[in-house]
């Protein structure tokens, strides 16, 4: 086929007059039966090098993507061209994935989007052998490196299949975000005989700004005041998910409409939000890195960071996805000195310790297990348990197995050991991105030239589009008027304490304070663990601000506490205070049955739970049978014990059983 | 090889070919021609029909097959992440004992396997016998596998219940290594690897299977398996069998193929059927395996031979089978090539008794090849595949 040939039928189906030349050289390699990288910045037209020839072979084009709502997007584009697109997910019913694995048995589908994990799925594996295939796209091909920002494990199962597939059968890598590295790395591992084609990585629609400041106030403060001064809608990413609640609270108290996002939302609330966020219902949402990736809003105008991402890459690929309609958008970074101890401590924290390792190699030479089996034997939270699990699978030691449906692990007969050196220079690798990230944000130069050079891009113009170059720097200024908006949003927004669940009259509750924030997390600390004496005043000052302000106007019958496992009476002393501050009839006689073990020993919530079951015991139940009680502790954590104390209560018929503590901690804060 | 696996399973499944079919295209193109599968593959239309001899329609079931090895590549990454192997028969690790007895005409162009693959090459052992075995039987079965696993003897078993089941317990109980032969596809036995998890992953099991990966269990298969148990093994030890049935009919297979099959001898009590295998040419042993047949008379008078004279006739066939397998041929032609002192007469009436043969009259002359028959029961076991 020529390129006039092509350009015939790219108007007719596409309706797009012509391809750029590195389109149609990846589209010619395509048609050739070929293996291309392709490796081009966002908004450059990556989909139609696969689309196209899509719509010319005869059989179907699969499509590995990471991303859900990438693929939602892209196959609604495709269907209203009239290519019949499908796309297979865990969001959809069993029914609609079934359905469409039958369309494409017969033959009715011309390009169908899955995700990489789907190859763990026998029936879709069964399904696929009466299917009639003629080319594999990986998208997002970066998730296949360990050197890239976004590695990902079942990507590695892709290019086993692609090194599987025969001779001559057209298969295209696609990425926006490769260093050269990267770009060897997928190259290798794909076959040596991939082509690779790389674009030019210039985004000079995007204005880039980065704001030096010292503290958390002072960016709070500076998005209070110009944030609906920026144009349009867009996105402020956080380190962390609790800071994706912080920082949309505050927007929510300034009135900027605003809403929070991330990965433990459930996926009905993600999709309304990313629906919402393509029609500009809010001036901005509040992230963590989960949105965006893969969603085609060609006019995000603004993205700022308020806590440095991990490396250029990252950075790259999160900035990538403002301004993809070329129309000027802005960017800009916070930057706090204290801000690279948050990627510092993930990286030192990313990889347990050794001694871990053996332990779950240990268990798993021994016996078939599954994750939650895993964390059961080992005492480990899931996080650690998946790590270690990614990393082993990565070294050949052991295999994940799909097991009647459920994912099993299996010892690797005759296995090596783990290869430590591994970790280290991954570990290297990564604060060394690090320091280049700094480097981006202490750099007088111009910041899209950092960038794309970072990426392997050569760059011999100079790209004149930030705070280095044409544009002015951007100064903080805090005002006491400010300072004090702040504090008034402080006292206004606790965190709650999410416990409720069916059949169980305990409400959701709050805490007077997060446990990692300003000075209550180590005051905590110096009464529990370090022979401080009582809890200090300001904690019980804090406490009753909150009560007063959440639950001032109800009525209580009876202030109840957690009974202690080791730290004393800190607990009931200080419930004897708000007692007597309150006026509320302090009661003593919740009490264990048995010893239990302090609930920061266990690393997961599933021995949490086990650990307090049937722990309690209320000595006379007929005082509190049809009774409202406020129950006290110090640290909620993970709500266990909260959680078997309000069944066990509401057993008794106690009529509604309100939990408050002094802090909550956040994803596992060091207790 | 693992790069070819998705061709290896494209070929090995081809509908309506049997072994020998696709054993025979093997050996052309890779002793013959010596070239890879994939590039097998890859090759024209003209070179099929020119240089392989491949008549239009195997042409077309291979440019089928061939299409479908992009969809099969999904079902072979699959199975290799997994941690099952596929072994096509050209493979080095391919079992040696299964090849030399089966020939190309019945040994299986893939093995799909999980396991300490490894034991394919150790000294082997079947022992096989009726899913409603006797105490006796049982006992037998047990004492067979403590004597092999204390020879560091590899048990073959076919995973039924009774004798095999016992087999392979016992086996275990002696701390020796097993073969399971599947009567199913390797992806149905999600239940058996978890049960025996823990030998396969210290190397103590090696699980195998001939079929579709995806193929539930079906009397046909596990017929279909017999064959390939006893062709894993250097030994078959039969506890114990009726006179129909799996056990039977595989026994009877087995002594066809001249295979030396020892049987529990039966006091006169006992109700089963073994005296009438030991009639039809397998060995008496007692109980600890020991052959009994000198002692013992049999009855029918042409079934009456010795073991010696058997290994030769079994020798004989081995090499006619060998000269057939070049090209059809007339008695006297076989008899040149053999090298033996036999009138013609007698040659050709020898040839028409053996089942692996058949003939077709030319002029005057008979010309005897190789049978087809033995693929024609293949078929089924991919029909539902």
């Amino acid at each position: 086929m020529t390129r006039f040939e092509a350009e015939e039928i790219l108007k007719k189906t596409f309706k797009l007059s012509k391809f750029y030349d590195d389109q149609w050289t990846t589209i010619k390699y395509i048609l050739e039966g070929r293996k291309v990288l392709l490796i081009q910045r966002t908004g450059f037209g990556k989909s139609l090098c696969f689309q196209f020839p899509a719509t010319i072979f005869k059989g179907m084009t699969v499509i590995f993507s990471p991303l859900i709502a990438l693929m939602r997007d892209q196959v609604k584009k495709l269907n209203d061209l009239g290519i019949k697109a499908r796309c297979i997910n865990s969001e959809q019913t069993l029914e609609e994935n079934s359905k469409i694995i039958n369309e494409a048995k017969l033959g009715k589908v011309k390009i169908l989007y899955i995700a990489p994990e789907r190859q763990e799925n026998i029936e879709w594996i069964e399904a696929v052998r009466e299917m009639n295939l003629s080319m594999i796209v990986v998208d997002e091909a970066h998730c296949i490196s360990l050197w890239g920002h976004d590695f990902r494990p079942a990507f590695k199962r892709i290019v086993d299949l692609v090194n599987l597939l025969p001779k001559g059968f057209p298969v295209l890598a696609t990425t926006a975000t490769a260093t050269k590295r990267v770009e060897n790395d997928i190259a290798k591992q794909i076959g040596y005989d991939t082509i690779t084609i790389r674009g030019n990585l210039i985004r000079d629609n995007l204005k880039l700004y980065v704001i030096q400041v010292s503290s958390e106030d002072e960016k709070l403060i500076w998005l209070g005041k110009n944030l609906n001064k920026l144009p349009g809608s867009g996105i402020i990413y956080t380190g962390t998910r609790v800071n994706t609640l912080i920082y949309s609270n505050w927007l929510e108290y300034l009135k900027i409409s605003s809403t929070s996002y991330n990965a433990a939302l459930d996926p009905e609330s993600r999709v309304a939000i990313e629906n919402g966020f393509m029609v500009n219902q809010w001036k901005c949402i509040v992230s963590t890195n989960a949105l965006g990736m893969g969603i085609d809003k060609p006019d995000i105008r603004f993205i700022i960071h308020t806590q440095i991402p991990q490396s250029p890459i990252h950075y790259y690929q999160e900035i990538g996805r403002a301004g993809r309609d070329g129309e000027t958008s802005y960017i800009i970074l916070f930057y706090n000195k204290e801000d690279r101890k948050l990627p510092e401590a993930f990286i030192e924290s990313s990889r347990p310790e050794m001694s871990i390792y053996d332990k779950v190699i240990n268990v798993v030479k021994n016996e078939l297990l599954s994750e939650r089996e895993l964390m059961k034997q080992t005492n480990l939270k899931q996080t650690q348990v998946r790590v270690i699990k990614a990393d082993l699978i990565e070294q050949g030691i052991i295999r994940e197995l799909n097991f009647g449906g459920s994912k099993k692990y299996e010892f690797i007969t005759n296995a090596k050991k783990i290869d430590t050196k591994k970790f280290v220079d991954l570990r290297n690798h990564k604060l060394k991105e690090l320091e280049d990230m700094i480097a981006y944000v202490e750099t007088d130069k111009s910041r899209m030239k950092f960038l794309c050079e970072y990426l392997g891009d050569t760059i011999k113009s100079n790209i004149s589009n930030c705070d280095n170059t044409s544009e002015n720097k951007i100064k903080i200024s805090v005002t006491p008027e400010w300072i004090e908006k702040l504090q008034n949003f402080r006292e206004e927004y606790l965190p709650i304490l999410e416990v409720e669940t069916k059949g169980s009259n305990l409400i959701n509750g709050i805490a007077a304070s997060y446990y990692g924030t300003s000075s209550v997390g180590s005051a905590i600390h110096r009464s529990k663990y370090e022979n401080g004496g009582d809890f200090p005043d300001f904690l019980l000052k804090l406490f009753i601000k909150a009560f007063r302000k959440k639950f001032g106007n109800e009525t209580f019958h009876y202030i109840l506490y957690v009974p202690p496992t080791k730290s004393g009476d800190l607990v009931k002393n200080f419930a004897i205070k708000v007692s007597k501050i309150l006026k509320i009839p302090i009661s003593h006689k919740l009490v264990k049955t048995r010893h239990t073990i302090e609930q920061k020993v266990f690393e997961n919530s599933l021995l949490k739970t086990e650990n307090v079951k049937n722990a309690f015991v209320y000595l006379e139940p007929n005082e509190i049978k049809g009774k409202t009680i406020l129950i006290i502790d110090d640290i909620f954590d993970s709500g266990a014990t909260m959680k078997e104390i309000g069944r066990y209560l509401t057993t008794l018929g106690v009529l509604k059983i309100v939990p408050m503590a002094i802090a909550k901690t956040v994803g596992g804060d060091i207790v | 090889m693992m790069k070819e696996t998705a061709y290896w399973i494209s070929l090995a499944h081809i509908p309506k070919w049997g072994y020998k079919k696709i054993n025979s295209l093997i050996v052309k193109f890779f002793h013959d021609f010596q070239i890879p599968i994939d590039e097998f593959f890859h090759l024209d239309e003209t070179d099929w029909k020119n240089k392989f001899h491949l008549e239009d329609k195997d042409i077309n079931d291979l440019k089928k097959a061939k299409s479908e090895v992009a969809s099969n590549s999904f079902l072979a990454e699959s199975l290799l992440n997994q941690g099952y192997e596929i072994l096509p028969i050209i493979s080095s690790d391919y079992s040696k004992t299964l090849k030399e007895n089966l020939k190309t005409s019945n040994s299986p162009p893939i093995l799909y396997l999980k396991g300490n693959k490894n034991i394919l090459g150790e000294n082997s052992v079947a022992i096989v016998g009726s899913r409603n075995a006797s105490k006796k039987a049982l006992d037998f079965a047990d004492n067979i596998a403590k004597l092999a696993s204390n020879k560091f003897k590899v048990v073959v078993s076919g995973f039924a219940k009774g004798v095999d089941k016992q087999a392979l317990d016992s086996a275990i109980k002696y701390k020796g290594q097993s073969i399971i032969v599947l009567p199913q596809g390797i992806l149905t036995f999600d239940s058996g690897f978890k049960k025996y998890y823990k030998q396969i992953i210290d190397g103590d099991i090696l699980v195998l299977s001939t079929f579709f990966p995806k193929a539930p269990w079906k009397a046909e298969l596990a017929m279909a398996r017999n064959p390939i148990i006893y062709g894993l093994a250097k030994e078959i030890f039969v506890a114990e069998s009726s006179d129909k049935g799996g056990t039977w009919s595989g026994v009877i297979d087995g002594l066809r193929k001249g295979r030396k099959i020892y049987v529990l001898k039966p006091e006169i009590d006992d109700n089963n059927a073994n005296n009438l295998l030991i009639q039809k040419g397998a060995i008496p042993v007692d109980f600890e395996g020991n052959e009994l047949y000198k002692e013992y008379d049999i009855v029918e008078n042409h079934l009456l031979v010795s073991a010696e004279e058997q290994v030769e006739t079994y020798d004989l066939e081995k090499k006619i089978h060998e000269i057939l397998t070049v090209k059809p041929m007339t008695a006297t032609e076989i008899l040149a090539k053999l090298d033996i002192d036999w009138k013609i007469k007698k040659m050709n009436n020898y040839l028409k008794k053996l089942n692996f043969i058949q003939f077709e009259k030319s002029g005057r002359r008979n010309i005897y090849k190789l049978r087809e028959s033995i693929e024609r029961f293949q078929h089924k076991l991919f029909d539902n595949s």
